[in-house]
Formats: structure tokens, C-alpha cells, sequence
């Protein structure tokens, strides 16, 4: 006999919510960047993506004021992303090249560096400002 | 004379026109329903007329080791076949434009046209992957047109041992409901008959589970795989206006029924409502036919879908036709 | 044409890959085919060949953990555990218990996950998306698992040399036992559209056969080889973490679905089961989650220092999703391992597509290929140019490379 258990699950998703989160908006933009910009001067509205955990490894941020230029975080970044300013004695740290794995902030005698839940990160210049952090 | 040859061509344009768009439609209501059925959002309705327009913007580009006319001229006769068969089956409620010039036979072998021009430009490519897949249409094409055939024949045979006459017309078809025609046991037969027609369509359209001319994971887009821009859009609303001429014959031979007939409306409105009606039932037989049946199981193998259609679906519409007859010798006696 | 009057019988080539709908990564087959079935088949691997281990001899085992995080796209930990398990018998150093049970419970968050994707991939490549859709969307239950345990959805980063880096709160006990909950109910569900389906029978059962002296003899392993009825699974025969306190035993596809087969349909089933397996690990680990430390040394500047007196080799093992993956890591007292090699699990599992392929249809090979979860990036670990493009290296050619790299490691 032919079964199709699908079926009857299918025709049931039919009246069901669709399970999509309809992240940034429910239809594709022509153009996301302009979508953005809309939404930053309030012109349009942005569904909100999934929230995440506690915990989650978002983009960096640093404290320069505590850091006391030890170079710890330097031996164990798997992704050469931190770079030290022999002149100022800081560390500069290079979003783009990050693999968000926050050993760094796990070794740092100061703790000042720490990860934020910020993930959208995406940019079309790996040195852009969005993308350094010092 | 004249006036009946402009009457003849103008409307082809506007049933041309308005295929082409109902087309449209039902392709972006099945994308959305399919969407919805699989927890998804989908594309807003007018995205195939989205897509469309950006294949005809794009670059037609026409391989190497191609036969170029051929390559080019089957997406055109395609489409131009699959309208042309539009002429003659009654859509929107109105009777076929063509309706002194064609009948039901007429119509199985238009309908054998778009697929031999797929098959034509798929060989014309002068890939292995569109190789593999015009010879998969072909069988596909083999496999599915007895199925067909009984299923028309027994509808025809049954106006004519009804006394109708011209069964093989669809105006007779259409203007005698083969459901008032048969006793008990034929309704069982036809309801069968309707059956095996619903799975025949998924075959005609190479959709899932009979999609192996395609087959996106193996050939990747098979026949269509070398076509581009202008022609592919071409091929793409082939493959939409030909729902709508499987859905239309489902309608004309099963469903062949006016809301106009049933509900007391002003005459200027029976038009609109035979029109509104008649896009209800092609969207809801499109929706079991081509949606459904898509989204609910896998891909068939070329053997399989051969066996389905030469053995089950065969063996089905015979029972069917045999349900017919036996009714029919039935009640005679 | 060479003048062959049976045309029909005449193979013609049809090429798949390097890139192709039908694989998720990039590999190249030449299939030999008469009408719709394959006469005989060669593939070519390579084609993403990154470097990581060159990589990683250049940097320390600290920062490599994090490296190993990057080979699949998928194994999350398998890699990076492998590897600190290397690391950890050469430096001697004593994993806390607590430690091996979050190992445990995340190295069988990352079995189902995966399991669930290669079920959406599977359906996807027998044509039915609606079961792709369907196993995605429950997959994203067990990747919000992770991402709430470990603070990212694919590279989780939890392993350190010494242990893991973070440790599950009272707070997690809840949520973890919440999604083991949804998919103990959603167990019987998948396994009735998988394996009741009529359509996915057809497509699977009896193709893609892989006999048990074939899946022996070709050394397959994981899935592929329990399918084929081989009981060989590392977590039961070289116990690591935490799975030496529970009975794991191999996963064979059972009796009562006709025994193991060595079909496409047996490795649906044995990865459907295997899903089962693992939510009642993680259970169990949750309820003998001993207390403790979660490293075994917490200061990673004398972490690092240790490990740059380390000197010594040694092996790490771990039943991946896909079988058996290991590395081998040779330590000679400088920062960065002298030798670092990566074996993942589909390096092994990819001859037996031959035997697999070999007079199926043209149709089947989108789901044969995918039946062996093959891993493309963790595998290809070379790629030979000569005069700037691909080459094949001979066998003569690569044993004497192999009896020269194996001089110059037992020189240093
Ligand atoms: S999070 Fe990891 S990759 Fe990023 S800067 Fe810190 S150590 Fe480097
Ligand atoms: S480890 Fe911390 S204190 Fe030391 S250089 Fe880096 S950021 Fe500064």
C-alpha cells in the first residue's frame, strides 16, 4: 500500500504559523543596505532577529584604559587578529579577522576584553570602522 | 467571413493574454501554498512575474557545441503550442475559441508538442545533462500518454453510448456532465478516471515525483540545464500555461459546471462569476495535482515512473473504463 | 562514437563536480554510464584543501584548539576534542571528571544535530524538500542547545587543552532537559515520515548496497560501516570522556527492518537510531554530572608554559557523527607541534562509494554520494600542482613520499 505520512502533516502546516522568522523584513528588500538606513531614521520597521543566549561570543569590545599592554592575548589568538601598538602600548584588534572565540579574554590580567552579544557584523571593508576596535 | 477570422484572432490574443496571466497566478499560489505547507513564508504572489521579467533582462546565452535554430526555436514553439492548445479547451467559463475546429484528440496531441519541443531543444544543447534528461522526457512522455488516452477515450465513449453527439467535442464534454450520465457504479469509475487524470498532470508539468527530466540534485535543471534569459523565461511560462491547460481539461471533463447555472445572478454578471468560479476550481485542482502531490514525496527513478504509468496508473484507468462499461451494459439490460 | 553499431550499449561520460547540485561540497566524479546505469566510476578529492595543518604548525596548541573548531563546518567539537586528547596524553594532563561529562554531553548534542542535517540533506537530494524543511527546522532546536551551552551555533570553541571552558549552571539543567524532552516526542514522528514513507522505500531500499566484507575490507567506519552491519563504534570499543561509565554499544540497523543490508535505507536507520542513543547518553550524563573543577589548570599563561615542555606523540580518537575521526600530534618542545595530522572519519568512508555506485542509476547517485555523509573539507588535507594545475600522484610516488615523511618523524 502506498503511504505518504507527509501528507497529512503537510495539510495540517497549511493553517499553522509558517516557522520563518521573517528577519528583516517578511519580503527581501531590493536593497538591505537602504532597508537599514530607513530603519535607522525610522522609516520603516526591522523584525527583530532571534534573540540570543547569555554567553553568546558577539563582536569584541576592549577597555583600553586597564589594559596594560602585556601582549597575553597575542600568544593564544588563533586568528592573528590582534595586532600590539608598539608606540602606544595597546592592542588593536581586527573585527574581520576575528573567529569570535574570546580565548583572549579568557587569558587578559586586566579582563578588558570582552565579548557583546552584537552579530551583525557584516560589511562590504574589513578595515572599516565598524570593524576595528582599539 | 472576415469578422469571424478577426473574431477568431482577437480572441486567441486575449486567450493568450489571459493564460499567460492566470499562469502567473497559479504559479504564485503554488509557490505560496507549497511555502506554507513546509512551515516556510514564500515569495509574495507577484514573484513569478518577478522572475520572469529578470530572465528577460538577463543574457541569452546559447553554448558552444549547441544547434543554435533549434536550440533557440524550441523554447518559441513551445510556448506558442502550449497557447495554442488553450484555444481549444473552454477557460474562464467561456467556450473554446476554437470550438469548431478541434476536439479531444486534437488536444492529446497538441499536448505531446511543448514536451517534443523540450525534448528538441534538450538534445539541441549539446550537454550530457541535458542529454540524459530530453531522453528521460521522452519516456517520461511515452509513459504518461496511455494513462491519458483511456481516460479521454472512456469519457467519450460514454457521451457517445450516451446518444450525444460529437463526443469527442468539448463543448458536448462540457455542456453534459459525464457525472450525470452514469449510474452508481459508474460514478465510482469515473471518480477513479478523475484520479488517474490528477496524476497524470504532475507528469505532463515534470514536477516531484515525476520530475526526473529535471531532476535538480542529479542533472541538475536536465533539459533546461544550458538554458538562459529570453529562453528560459519562455520555457518557464510554458510550464505555467500549461498548468492551467491540465487544469482547464480537469475542469472541462470533470467539473464542467457554471456558478451561473446554479445562482440567479444579473445576466452582466454571469460572466464574472462563471469567471471567479472557474479560478477557484483550477486553483483548487492545481493545488492537489502539482502542490500537494510536490511537496509530499521523493523523486521517482525513470523505471519507477515508467511502472507507475504503464502498470498502476494503467491498470487503474482500465478498472475505471471497466466500471464505466459495466454500468452503462448495466443499466441497458 | 567508434563506430560501434550497438549504439545503445556504447558508455558515454557524464561528469559530476567539482561542483554540482547534487554535492554540498566540492569533489569530482567521471562516471562511465550505458543508458541510465553507472558501468564504473573514479572520483577526484582535493578541491578544498585549505592548509590548516600547516596552520597549525605555526601556532601554539592553545590557539590550534580553536583552529580545529574550523575543519568541518558541523562537527563543532569532534575536532577540536581529538586534537586536546592528543595534546593531553603527550602533556600527561588529567581531564576532571566534570569536565568529560560536558565534553560527553556536547560531543552527543553535536551527533544529533548532525544526524538531523544529514536526514534534511538526504531527503533534499531524493527530491522531497518538505522533509529538508521539516528536519531543519527541528535541528535548530539542538543548535539553540548548543549555542545556549557553548555561546556559538556552529564553532563552539567549549574545548580547552585540559578540559572545557565552560561549565553548565544549574540555570542550563532545565533547558537541556527541555529540548531532550522535544525531541523524546519527536522521535517517533521522524522515524514514521523517514521510514514509512512508500517513495523514500523505494528510492532507498536495496540501493547503494555496501556489504559487510566490502565495508571491512575498504575500512569504512561510523554509520556507514555499522549500517553494513560492522559493530565497530569508538565510543564502545576505546572508551573516552564519559562513556566508559555507560553502556554504549554500536548501533546496527535491527532486525525487525530486515536486518543490516548495507542499503541507503539501513543508514537512514542506523543515524535515526543513533539520535535515540544520544539523548539517552546526554541524559544520563546530566543525572551522574559530577561535581568539580572543569579544567585542569585555569591559568592559561602556565597552561601554555606546560605545553611548551611537552615532547612526545600520541593519537586522539573520537566517534564522530560520521565515524571514527583522529589526529595525531607530535610535540618536540617547541611551542608549535612538530607534526600535526588530521584523519577525518569520510577519509576513510569515501572508497566505498566505488563498490556503492557501481550498476546503480544515474538517479541514485545524488543519494548514495550523501548516504556516507561524506565531509569534503575535513577531508582533503593535499592537493598536488604540477606546473600550475591538478595532478595524481602515482602509488609508487606516494609510498616514497610516505617512507619519507615517516624517516624524517622518526629522526626528530
Ligand atoms: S576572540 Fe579569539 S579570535 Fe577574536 S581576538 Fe580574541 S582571541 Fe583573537
Ligand atoms: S591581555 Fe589584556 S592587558 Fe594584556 S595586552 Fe591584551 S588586552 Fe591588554
Amino acid at each position: 500500500m502506498v503511504r505518504l505520512p507527509m501528507m497529512p502533516e503537510l495539510l495540517r502546516q497549511l493553517f499553522k504559523k509558517p516557522a520563518t522568522n521573517a528577519f528583516p523584513a517578511r519580503y527581501l528588500p531590493p536593497s538591505v543596505t537602504k532597508f537599514l538606513q530607513k530603519v535607522a531614521q525610522g522609516e520603516a520597521v526591522i523584525n527583530p532577529p532571534v534573540p540570543v543566549p547569555p554567553g553568546f561570543r558577539g563582536k569584541i569590545t576592549y577597555d583600553r584604559e586597564s589594559c596594560i599592554g602585556c601582549q597575553l592575548c597575542l600568544k593564544v589568538c588563533p586568528a592573528h587578529a590582534i595586532e600590539f601598538l608598539p608606540t602606544t602600548k595597546r592592542v588593536r584588534i581586527y573585527v574581520a579577522q576575528c573567529v569570535f572565540c574570546s580565548q583572549c579574554n579568557d587569558i587578559c590580567p586586566k579582563d578588558c576584553l570582552h565579548m557583546t552579544p552584537e552579530f551583525l557584523l557584516a560589511c562590504e571593508d574589513r578595515f572599516a570602522e565598524s570593524q576595528i576596535v582599539e | 467571413m472576415l469578422t469571424d477570422l478577426i473574431g477568431t484572432v482577437a480572441g486567441a490574443i486575449l486567450v493568450g493574454v489571459f493564460g499567460i496571466l492566470v499562469a502567473l497566478f497559479l504559479m504564485g499560489v503554488d509557490r505560496i501554498v507549497t511555502a506554507r505547507m513546509q512551515a516556510r513564508i514564500g515569495p509574495p504572489l507577484s514573484q513569478p512575474l518577478t522572475d520572469i521579467r529578470k530572465l528577460f533582462m538577463k543574457e541569452n546565452v546559447v553554448p558552444a557545441n549547441a544547434i543554435p535554430w533549434l536550440f533557440n526555436l524550441a523554447p518559441v514553439v513551445a510556448l506558442a503550442s502550449a497557447i495554442t492548445i488553450l484555444l481549444y479547451i473552454p477557460v474562464g467559463g467561456f467556450a473554446p475559441v476554437l470550438s469548431g475546429g478541434g476536439d479531444l484528440v486534437l488536444v492529446m496531441y497538441l499536448l505531446t508538442l511543448p514536451a517534443l519541443a523540450l525534448v528538441a531543444g534538450g538534445f539541441s544543447s549539446g550537454s550530457p545533462y541535458a542529454t540524459v534528461g530530453a531522453q528521460r522526457e521522452m519516456v517520461t512522455m511515452i509513459a504518461y500518454e496511455f494513462p491519458l488516452a483511456i481516460v479521454i477515450i472512456t469519457i467519450a465513449w460514454k457521451l457517445a453510448v450516451s446518444g450525444i453527439p460529437l463526443p469527442f467535442m468539448l463543448a458536448s464534454v462540457q455542456a453534459n456532465p459525464v457525472w450525470g450520465l452514469v449510474g452508481p457504479l459508474g460514478i465510482i469509475g469515473v471518480l477513479i478516471l478523475f484520479f488517474v487524470l490528477l496524476i497524470v498532470i504532475p507528469a505532463e508539468l515534470s514536477r516531484i515525483p515525476f520530475d526526473t527530466p529535471e531532476a535538480e540534485t542529479e542533472l541538475a535543471g536536465g533539459v533546461l540545464v544550458e538554458y538562459s534569459g529570453k529562453n528560459l523565461a519562455l520555457f518557464t511560462l510554458t510550464q505555467g500555461v500549461k498548468t492551467v491547460v491540465m487544469a482547464s481539461l480537469v475542469v472541462a471533463l470533470f467539473i464542467p459546471y457554471r456558478l451561473s447555472a446554479l445562482l440567479p445572478a444579473p445576466v452582466i454578471l454571469q460572466p464574472v462569476l462563471d469567471l471567479l468560479f472557474y479560478l477557484v476550481l483550477v486553483v483548487l485542482v492545481a493545488f492537489v495535482a502539482v502542490s500537494l502531490i510536490r511537496v509530499s514525496m521523493a523523486r521517482f527513478r525513470i523505471n519507477q515512473v515508467v511502472s507507475v504509468y504503464w502498470i498502476y496508473l494503467s491498470l487503474i484507468g482500465i478498472a475505471g473504463l471497466l466500471l464505466v462499461m459495466a454500468d452503462h451494459f448495466l443499466r441497458v439490460v | 562514437m567508434n563506430g560501434d553499431t550497438t549504439k545503445k550499449s556504447t558508455p558515454y561520460t557524464v561528469p559530476i563536480g567539482p561542483v554540482h547540485p547534487a554535492l554540498k561540497e566540492p569533489v569530482m566524479f567521471t562516471f562511465q554510464m550505458e543508458g541510465e546505469v553507472v558501468r564504473s566510476v573514479d572520483f577526484a578529492p582535493g578541491n578544498t584543501h585549505r592548509g590548516i595543518e600547516w596552520m597549525g604548525m605555526r601556532r601554539n596548541p592553545v590557539q590550534i584548539v580553536h583552529l580545529t573548531d574550523r575543519i568541518c563546518g558541523i562537527c563543532g567539537i569532534v575536532h577540536s576534542l581529538s586534537f586536546a586528547r592528543a595534546v593531553e596524553q603527550i602533556a600527561e594532563i588529567e581531564v576532571p571528571p566534570r569536565a568529560d561529562y560536558i565534553r560527553t554531553i556536547l560531543h552527543e548534542l553535536e551527533r544529533m544535530q548532525s544526524h538531523i542535517l544529514w536526514a534534511g540533506v538526504a531527503a533534499h537530494e531524493l527530491g522531497f524538500d518538505s522533509l529538508l524543511f521539516l528536519a531543519w527546522r527541528v535541528r535548530e532546536q539542538s543548535m539553540d542547545l548548543i549555542e545556549n551551552l557553548t555561546g556559538n551555533r556552529v564553532n563552539y570553541g567549549i574545548v580547552q587543552i585540559g578540559g572545557v571552558r565552560r561549565d553548565i549552571s544549574d540555570d542550563q539543567r532545565p533547558v537541556i532537559e527541555q529540548g531532550l524532552a522535544y525531541y523524546r516526542g519527536l522521535l517517533d514522528q521522524m522515524k514514521t515520515v523517514f521510514l514509512d514513507d512508500s517513495t523514500i522505500r523505494m528510492r532507498c531500499r536495496g540501493h547503494g548496497l555496501l556489504s559487510y566484507r566490502d565495508a571491512q575490507l575498504l575500512c569504512a567506519v561510523g554509520p556507514t560501516a555499522r549500517a553494513s552491519g560492522v559493530a565497530m563504534d569508538i565510543r564502545h570499543d576505546y572508551p573516552y570522556c564519559a562513556y566508559g561509565d555507560f553502556d554504549v554499544h554500536p548501533v546496527l540497523p535491527p532486525q525487525e527492518f530486515g536486518g543490516p543490508m548495507g542499503d541507503v535505507y539501513d543508514r537512514i536507520i542506523v543515524r535515526l537510531l543513533e539520535i535515540a542513543q544520544s539523548i539517552d547518553i546526554i541524559q544520563q550524563c546530566l543525572d551522574n554530572l559530577p561535581a568539580g573543577e572543569i579544567l585542569w589548570e585555569k591559568k592559561l599563561p602556565k597552561l601554555l608554559s606546560i605545553l611548551k615542555k611537552a615532547q612526545g606523540e600520541a593519537i586522539g580518537r573520537v566517534e564522530a557523527p560520521r565515524g571514527e575521526c583522529m589526529h595525531y600530534v607530535r610535540m618536540d618542545g617547541n611551542e608549535a607541534p612538530a607534526t600535526w595530522k588530521v584523519k577525518a572519519s569520510s577519509y576513510s568512508n569515501l572508497m566505498s562509494w566505488i563498490p556503492m555506485l557501481k550498476g546503480e542509476q544515474l538517479a541514485d547517485v545524488p543519494i548514495i554520494v550523501a548516504s556516507i555523509d561524506p565531509c569534503m573539507s575535513c577531508t582533503d588535507r593535499v592537493t598536488i600542482i604540477r606546473n600550475g594545475s591538478a595532478a595524481d600522484l602515482t602509488k609508487e610516488e606516494l609510498t616514497r613520499l610516505s617512507r619519507e615523511k615517516t624517516r624524517r618523524l622518526s629522526r626528530c
